[in-house]
């Protein structure tokens, strides 16, 4: 096969495989640690042991995904020396810099506390405990602020110049605050709370459906619920003004994203192709059901704005894989609309009165719908990073390093060998998680459980630990 | 005057990693230690003291890695692309290591069969303290490059002096390991720990007495330094002294020494390769100032990463006060004192 002797391609895949299994986690660690702060701090005001409970078991739930997030995102970093050395070479100053700032900010921040948080509770006071948890939310977020600054800096890079084929800074605030850094940012923040809202919510439908613990887990459904009531709608605008960043910044993306080939003459709108499949070769599309005008709008605001096309820019600066784009981009959009629908449904069902405890669990089809909604989340970021990384290409840095100078040079065996073993090691690390997490599932809350009182630090010079095997992190 | 303060930024910068560095090698390598160790013992419970002893810190001990890839990527880009380059089977594999260690440290405690994964734990904290002895010891070989692109073969890191250091960097960590868990245990695992201790002491003294001359005869440049700056003789003897130190109060059964002897041995040990190759990053091929990256990009580091670092290591130490004391097995406790 000829994929298997190209270096580049390989590293390139070996990237790809190890940035989608990684965003997996993060997506979680950053919503569900905000929800553990929501449910800790209802402990605290209301002192309605249930919200204890919450804290506890969602906790688990937490770390396992934390573990998993923590291990596979380190090869991340080290890729891009190991893979892509002269793009570390051009882009070190600015972009190792931030991963710099997001290791000591972020990640040390959550690593610092993430004990505390965990096992601290016979150990520290229940201020300091609901301190740890923040400062591992805050950690979490932080991290996608200083990775979405990196990343949007290699879609729109801005704040410097090139030198003996080096990007030398000459602004720091103009590269961090690159053009498309805002958008970028909020995009993925909210998409990791909207992920993290139907995971927690569609567990919680679980429960209720089952008929098991309902009042305790229409606790946690009202929280996420109130949380989307917000958030989805925001995700929509968002992504909307996104799209328009994209157009700006980007068009030749923004018009592989929506397979449009032609530029749109003077005074005419451009048509929007609702579903297509672009052709390469071609330089059309096979087949297109469309809608006049609507492109336009959607990128302009105008009903006549120009959109450039495809065939405007060079074909080596045209993105790949254009279906691929096309399809995942409304992958994503579809499901950003249906997330909304199904909050609008739950509200229409609650302000009914279906949720109240004893009539909950009758819900059947609503319920159902919030459990088919935990994969969509993911399912949707992911959508979305391939439609951003793909639409980038050919460049690894936009209009500054095209990605094909951008790797180091290796024998295809060693790449395609550890490409192996990240698949293999990988598709091993899901599969227990799955098994753990229903396992944790399965299982449910402790109920019988009751608040601890803090024994450990400062009665004795030789507080000591004592563990339970098997039960490390449940000592609480 | 412009060259002179990036010389000095450089520098600095150059400091802060060794800081960092220094930081990862202790933390992190009585953390990797511990794992090795455990592969020493079959009982299932001793495996579970060790492993809980890392419960609330391995995580943050880890971080340190990222800390240090980061900042070495933002102050010396080129030295970042070099050596990962040049090291990617061993960074690979080192890389394979930590996921398989980490994700069986926190994995264990909810599954139900806890061999494999103690299995994984130990295994992958051997692959991940001897890949990054493989890649130290390249480093310190020397990378060849072209215009400060790694122009060398991909297996060129598999030498003699290479596997040596990987042996240095195994018996450290162990030493580290044996010495924390002397710390953080008691009854038999601590006398366990103790011989442990011992024997990575004596294991580093015979590398040490063949690497040395070594790297004598390899870097004519190590040599003229070793002729030129008394200091480094200071340090020998430091190490000497540290070492006696170590094995005396191993013997007298102490419980925080030997990690403090452990820890000024390794720092004896850093200061003098410091001396030795300074002020090569790349020994003989990149100094400091030429990798270095712009005066602006190094300010700008320092006031978000250099001023964090304090932050950083605070609450690293309340982390270890908080979980401080030792570890016992609340529910097989007699059995492992039996």
């Amino acid at each position: 096969m000829e994929t298997l002797s190209d270096p580049v391609l390989l590293s390139r895949i070996q990237f790809a495989v190890t940035a989608i299994f990684h965003m997996l986690w993060p997506l979680v660690t950053v919503g569900v640690s905000l929800f553990l702060i929501v449910v800790e701090v209802l402990w605290l005001v209301t002192r309605d042991v249930d919200y204890y409970r919450h804290t506890n078991f969602w906790t688990k739930l937490f770390l396992l995904n934390f573990t998993i997030g923590v291990v596979s995102g380190i090869p991340l970093e080290f890729e891009f020396g190991t893979n892509w050395a002269p793009f570390s070479n051009l882009a070190g100053e600015f972009f190792g810099n931030i991963l710099g700032f997001e290791g000591a900010m972020a990640f040390m921040l959550e690593a610092g506390f993430l004990g505390i948080m965990l096992t601290g509770r016979t150990r520290v006071t229940p201020a300091i405990h609901l301190f740890s948890t923040c400062m591992v939310a805050l950690g979490a977020s932080l991290s996608v602020f200083w990775i979405m600054v990196a990343n949007s800096w290699m879609q729109t890079p801005a704040g410097g110049h090139l030198e003996q084929a080096r990007f030398q800074v000459d602004d720091y605030s103009a590269a961090i605050f690159n053009p498309g850094m805002p958008e970028s940012v909020a995009h993925m923040w909210v998409a990791c709370v909207e992920t993290s809202i139907f995971v927690v919510g569609g567990i919680s439908a679980w429960y209720i459906l089952q008929g098991r613990n309902t009042e305790f887990f229409l606790k946690s459904f009202k929280v996420v619920l109130l949380a989307a009531v917000l958030i989805a709608p925001l995700q929509l605008f968002l992504g909307d003004t996104q799209g328009r960043e994209v157009f700006t910044s980007q068009p030749a993306k923004g018009a592989a994203i929506e397979a449009h080939w032609e530029t749109n003459p003077p005074g005419s709108g451009a048509a929007w192709n609702i579903l297509a499949w672009p052709n390469k070769e071609a330089q059309n599309n096979d087949w297109a059901l469309q809608v006049p005008d609507v492109l336009s709008l959607l990128a302009t605001s105008h009903p006549d704005g120009q959109v450039l096309g495809l065939k405007e820019f060079p074909a080596e600066d045209r993105p790949p894989m254009l279906p691929l784009i096309f399809y995942a981009f409304r992958i994503m959009a579809g499901i950003g609309f249906a997330l909304f629908g199904l909050v609008l449904w739950t509200l229409w069902a609650w302000s009914k009165g279906r949720l109240a405890p004893e009539r909950a669990a009758g819900n059947r089809l609503l319920l159902r719908a919030w459990m088919i909604s935990i994969p969509l989340g993911y399912l949707a970021t992911e959508c979305g990073w391939i439609v951003r990384e793909v639409g980038r290409q050919p460049w690894i840095v936009y209009g500054l390093l095209r990605t094909r100078d951008a790797a180091s040079t290796l024998p295809a065996e060693n790449v395609a060998a550890s490409l192996a073993v990240f698949v293999a090691l990988y598709l091993m690390l899901l599969i227990v998680f799955l098994v753990l997490a229903v396992q944790i599932v399965r299982k449910g809350p402790d109920l019988t459980l009751t608040p601890v009182q803090r024994v450990g630090l400062y009665r004795s010079s030789r507080g000591g630990q004592d563990v339970q095997d098997g039960d490390i992190y449940r000592g609480e | 005057m412009e060259n002179e303060i990036h010389a000095i930024l450089a520098n600095l910068w150059f400091f802060i990693i060794a800081l960092i560095l220094i930081l990862y090698i202790v933390l992190d390598g009585f953390d990797l230690g511990v794992g090795i160790l455990s592969l020493l013992t079959r009982n299932e419970d001793r495996r579970a003291v060790m492993m809980s002893s890392l419960g609330g810190v391995w995580d943050a001990n880890e971080t340190w890695l990222v800390v240090l890839a980061g900042a070495v990527f933002g102050a010396f880009p080129a030295v970042y692309a070099a050596v990962l380059h040049a090291l990617y089977v061993p960074v690979m594999a080192m890389l394979f290591g930590l996921i398989l260690r980490g994700a069986a440290l926190e994995l264990r405690s909810q599954a139900n069969n806890k061999t494999p994964w103690s299995l994984a734990f130990g295994v992958g904290s051997l692959l991940a303290a001897v890949t990054q002895g493989l890649a130290l010891g390249t480093l310190l070989e020397g990378v060849p490059l072209e215009g400060g692109v790694f122009v060398g073969g991909a297996w060129g890191w598999l030498t003699p002096y290479a596997v040596l250091w990987s042996f240095a960097v195994l018996a450290a960590y162990t030493l580290f390991g044996a010495a924390y868990l002397i710390i953080k245990t008691e009854g038999r695992l601590q006398k366990f720990s103790r011989r442990l201790a011992k024997a990575s002491s004596v294991l580093l003294v015979f590398v040490g007495l063949i690497v040395i001359p070594l790297t004598l005869s390899l870097h004519p440049h190590v040599a003229q330094r070793w002729a030129e700056i008394p200091l480094i003789y200071f340090l020998i003897v430091l190490l000497a002294l540290a070492f006696y130190m170590l094995l005396d109060s191993l013997r007298k059964g102490r419980e925080l020494s030997p990690f403090f002897w452990s820890v000024t041995i390794f720092l004896s040990v850093a200061g003098i390769m410091a001396l030795s190759h300074y002020p090569y990053v790349i020994p003989a091929a990149i100094t400091i100032q030429d990798a270095a990256a712009s005066s602006k990009t190094l300010v700008f580091m320092l006031i978000g990463i250099g001023m964090l670092l304090p932050v950083m290591l605070i609450y690293n130490s309340y982390q270890y006060l908080v979980f401080r004391g030792k570890v016992r097995l609340g529910r097989h406790k007699v059995t492992e004192q039996a």
